[in-house]
């Protein structure tokens, strides 16, 4: 074989395999890793819970499919049946509150209702409360 | 409008002090379908529920982006190709019991009931009907059903090419463990 062609070869089975690879990783892709990503938003959960409250239309323009960070007071953590957690936090309101799910591997094991924390997740809105997925806890933080 | 609808029925359940009233923050909702490469499964733990054991009444609203799917792509197309959650943000049962005389809500036990009502998706309204179970344990109510639902039956429309690989309908799963609501 000519040389060229053989380089020529070898690109195109170099083009081919990075194609595959990278179709691989995206199929592969997992859940934004929280303890590293970046937040859009550092708040509050009175103030969070207080914003939807308020105006949700506004709030949800704002908030939805963004990673907030949002630091309060434990006030119930409920395992639910599909290995995730549910944990919800202090607002101004009796009713309402900001509920953050925790799946699988990010199960907070050592935390307990009483605790303040801080919490990263992705926002997916309100029903009575401001709902939180793919959640985890930022450790030493207030 | 349909938050509306919901912040006051729990206000009405709030005010009415006779422990007729159960809720869940917590419910579960999950769906699943078959698929030759891989299956899609979700589940969804935020669910938000109202029984009303006086009536039998039943309400339960899901936000879609709160279905969790272990692949972050398929969970990104679910929202944005398929149900548009932007758009679509919620969604709604509202029915009852049908069989009520044959729960005792006071006893513990596990009772087979029907359950009725309207499945709104994607602004679609269809009317399901469903058999599930109730059952009463410690004061507290857990409900249980299964059922299937076919998504163009909501308009979500899935492309040709792909929609052979599904099953014609999800197969859904509802657990809402449910407390007594006392009035503050």
């Amino acid at each position: 074989m000519k040389p060229y062609v053989k380089i020529a070869l070898f690109v195109v089975l170099f083009i081919a395999v990075s194609a595959i690879l990278a179709g691989l990783y995206l199929f592969n892709e997992k859940h934004p890793d929280m303890a590293k990503a970046k937040p859009d938003f550092v708040v509050t959960a009175t103030v969070l819970q207080k914003e939807f409250e308020d105006n949700e239309a506004a709030a949800s323009a704002r908030y939805i499919n963004k990673i907030l960070e949002v630091s309060g007071t434990i006030v119930t953590i409920t395992p639910t049946d599909s290995i995730s957690t549910n944990i919800s936090l202090k607002t101004g309101s009796d009713v309402s509150s900001v509920i953050c799910n925790f799946h699988k591997m990010t199960n907070p094991s050592r935390v307990k209702t009483g605790d303040e924390i801080s919490i990263r997740g992705e926002c997916s809105g309100f029903l009575m409360d401001v709902l939180l997925k793919n959640c985890a806890v930022i450790p030493g933080r207030k | 409008m349909k938050r509306i609808f919901l912040l006051a029925f729990f206000l009405n359940i709030v005010f009415a002090v006779n422990g007729q009233k159960y809720m869940t923050k917590n419910g579960f909702i999950g769906f699943y379908s078959h698929t030759p490469m891989e299956d899609i499964k979700a589940d969804n733990n935020q669910v938000v529920g109202v029984l009303d054991i006086s009536t039998g009444e039943m309400v339960f609203q899901a936000l879609i982006k709160s279905f969790h799917f272990d692949r972050a792509l398929m969970e990104e197309h679910f929202n944005e190709n398929y149900m548009e959650s932007d758009k679509f943000p919620k969604s709604l049962f509202k029915g009852k019991i049908t069989n009520l005389a044959s729960v005792d809500f006071s006893k513990t036990g596990t009772y087979d009931v029907t359950v009725e009502g309207d499945l709104t998706i994607r602004d679609v309204k269809n009317k399901i009907s469903t058999k599930g179970t109730i059952e009463v344990v410690n004061g507290d109510i857990n409900a249980n059903s299964k059922f299937n639902i076919v998504p163009e039956d909501y308009k979500i429309t899935i492309p040709g090419v792909v929609r052979d690989k599904f099953d014609k309908s999800m197969a859904v799963t509802v657990t809402m463990k449910y407390t007594p609501i006392t009035a503050k």
